[in-house]
């Protein structure tokens, strides 16, 4: 049961598609599948302490596990670091690219829907300064 | 004086002038509307401060509003949330309000979690994570929200003497690193004995949200406040979207000016009337004009606002028992153009229903009104309806409140006409059942009284504080034109103020309006 709107999806996609384009290995290598999550981590750990962080990303993980069945070996610990990365059964590059953007969008759109698109936006452009501004925007490209 | 210092038991002191300055205490803005005002000015710099209350009661709005008035980029505020509201949730809620700037967000307004250091860590660990965050960002506001848990931490785990300690080190760092400090907790008022933080605290804000019949009612206190002067008392506040707004026990009027020394006549717009009262009604006074349904007191009060918008004076009418339509309508039936003055921005009719409202409350619309328009004149329409609007618990205050606006207001030279319903009986004439004819200046007394088969009007000028002024019990009617004062009776009567009057002599005399012949 996907949550998250297409628009998030197609942010989601930009987001990554730059973030590949920054840092060209997060593609090719599975422990850096989720590496824009990783990037997130620090600024929402702040904001919500671990266990707020925790909450909030095993239930982007819970909805997008409905989408993409690989993710479903992955879980995400008491100290929310990931279990299972290590162990990833075989899937395609595209597969392994749809459960990184699945996680990603419901992981924004949750975020979008508890404190609103224009904060979650802010704390992207926090993180990915460099983003284009164009980029920047949950309705672009829709 | 040749010797410059001066001794004053055994101490040299220096002369005023060649004295160092004493220090200034600046003061940062709360953002609230209303709080400067009963803050004595703003919140002190670099002071520690505790904002205290009951759930629901509004702290964390208040710590809010505080932090995104005075956060910027340059001076940004800290804002620590320990194991109270989540951040998500507080984000989510706040942002609702209209003080909250999502672009000060992440540069100017910081949140920090310390939930899991407070749980996982000691108390020396949590102060550690504070100090680094704050020489990291060195901001001018620090928000602890709730601190209340993190002592509760202490008190599980720690002594008293480490608790203190705590609290002790937390303040002198944050003191000294200039920043200035609102630690937010659900505390009740009994705690406030033997507890260190409220010794330690410069400023004690206690907010209560009390319930009084069917009504709500906030209330503020400022406990404590080191280094300036707070106006002492419960104060009353509104949260609304956009945020806390408080009303000052003195209404923001302390500093309004005085009287005038020569004060002019006001023309009431009622010639006869006018004369009966030396002249007109006397600039800065308050008028009570008292007496029973439709005896005109609503058609006196619009021709008094009538005649001072033909002046080019502003005025102000506070409604309470009519829609304003209603209103304007009756004044052009009496041929007073109530609606160009509204057009051209001199007349504004406040229409005061909405429940629970605080005397304060209103009253603050009624100044705003006054400061819009420059109004000279005010009518309150009448005092049994403004009761009437305000919530229960507020009720014992009215006349408390009445009496601090109707003191600044006529202090400040503007002129009020209030009303007030008085229930006629037929073998005395009551002034007002309020007893607020101390805070009134003048009163006319309007009543029945029976007279050949008739049930007439009369008025009469009770009292006039500025001057003498005529005895007569007059005769009116209400025409076209309002209220008209008749002509002087030829036929005297007796015991006019019982509403059963006694003829004395016998004259033929037409009555003023006519009785029926069939």
């Amino acid at each position: 049961m996907s949550r998250a709107p297409s628009k998030m999806r197609h942010f989601a996609t930009r987001l990554l598609a730059y973030e590949t384009k920054e840092n060209p290995s997060s593609k090719a290598d599975p422990a850096a599948v989720f590496d824009a999550i990783e990037k997130l981590r620090p600024q929402l750990t702040t904001l919500m302490g671990n266990a707020g962080f925790r909450a909030l990303l095993s239930r982007a993980l819970s909805l997008a596990q409905a989408e993409v069945r690989w993710l479903r070996s992955v879980q995400v610990k008491a100290d929310g670091s990931w279990e299972g990365l290590d162990a990833l059964p075989q899937v395609s590059p595209e597969e392994m690219a749809e459960g990184r953007l699945a996680l990603l969008t419901q992981l924004l759109g949750l975020l979008a829907a508890f404190i609103g698109e224009n904060l979650t936006l802010q704390l992207v452009g926090e993180i990915w300064p460099k983003l284009p501004p164009d980029n920047l925007n949950f309705d672009a490209g829709e | 004086m040749k010797n410059q210092k001066v001794a004053t038991k055994g101490k040299l002191l220096l002369p005023a002038a060649s004295r160092p300055a004493k220090v200034t205490i600046r003061q940062i803005p709360s953002g609230v509307r209303g709080l400067d005002e009963i803050l004595g000015g703003g919140i002190p710099e670099y002071s520690f401060n505790v904002i205290a209350g009951t759930p629901g009661c509004g702290k964390t709005t208040l710590a809010h509003q505080i932090v995104f008035a005075n956060a910027t980029a340059k001076n940004p505020a800290l804002y620590f949330t320990v194991l109270g509201e989540p951040a998500m949730k507080m984000l989510r809620y706040q942002q609702q309000y209209a003080f909250f700037e999502e672009s000060k967000l992440g540069k100017a307004v910081r949140f920090i979690n310390l939930a899991d250091v407070v749980l996982e860590q000691n108390l020396d660990m949590v102060l550690e994570e504070i100090i680094k965050q704050v020489k990291a960002a060195n901001p001018g506001i620090v928000v602890v929200d709730s601190f209340r848990t993190v002592v509760r931490k202490v008190v599980a785990t720690a002594s008293e003497l480490e608790m203190q300690s705590f609290i002790q080190r937390l303040a002198q760092f944050l003191t000294s690193w200039q920043a200035t400090t609102f630690l937010v907790g659900e505390y009740a008022q009994e705690e406030m004995r033997d507890n260190p933080l409220f010794t330690v605290a410069d400023g004690l804000f206690w907010l209560w949200q009390v319930q009084e019949r069917n009504s709500v009612v906030r209330k503020l206190q400022i406990i404590k406040l080191r280094g300036q002067a707070s106006v002492p008392g419960m104060h009353t506040f509104r949260i609304t979207a956009a945020g806390l707004q408080a009303f000052s026990r003195t209404l923001g009027l302390s500093g309004s000016k005085t009287k005038p020394a020569r004060r002019h006549r006001l023309s009431i717009g009622v010639p006869e009337l006018d004369a009966m009262l030396g002249g007109g009604l006397l600039e800065g006074d308050s008028l009570l004009v008292a007496g029973p349904s439709g005896t005109g007191k609503s058609a006196l009060a619009t021709q008094f606002i009538a005649e001072g918008l033909r002046r080019g004076e502003p005025g102000i009418m506070a409604i309470f028992e009519e829609r304003p339509e209603g209103y304007t309508q009756r004044a052009g039936m009496f041929g007073l153009k109530l609606k160009a003055g509204q057009e051209k921005g001199l007349l504004e009719t406040l229409y005061l229903r909405p429940l629970d409202l605080s005397v304060d409350e209103t009253m603050q619309e009624i100044l705003d009104a006054i400061k819009r328009v420059g109004a000279k004149r005010l009518v309150i329409d009448s005092l049994v309806g403004f009761e009437m609007a305000l919530a229960p618990g507020f009720r014992a205050d009215f006349r408390e409140s009445l009496y601090r606006m109707i003191g600044a207001l006529t202090g400040a030279g503007i002129t009020i006409l209030s009303t007030v319903e008085v229930e006629d009986t037929f073998d005395a004439m009551p002034l007002s059942h309020y007893t607020i004819s101390f805070l009134t200046d003048d009163i006319i007394r309007m009543r029945y009284v029976e007279i050949d088969g008739q049930l007439r009007k009369v008025m009469v000028v009770v009292k006039m504080r500025g001057g003498n002024h005529s005895k007569d019990i007059r005769e009116y009617v209400i025409t076209d034109k309002g209220v008209v004062i008749i002509h002087p009776r030829r036929t005297d009567y007796t015991r006019l103020t019982s509403g059963l009057p006694d003829r004395v002599g016998q004259q033929e005399e037409a009555a003023p309006e006519p009785k029926a012949t069939r």
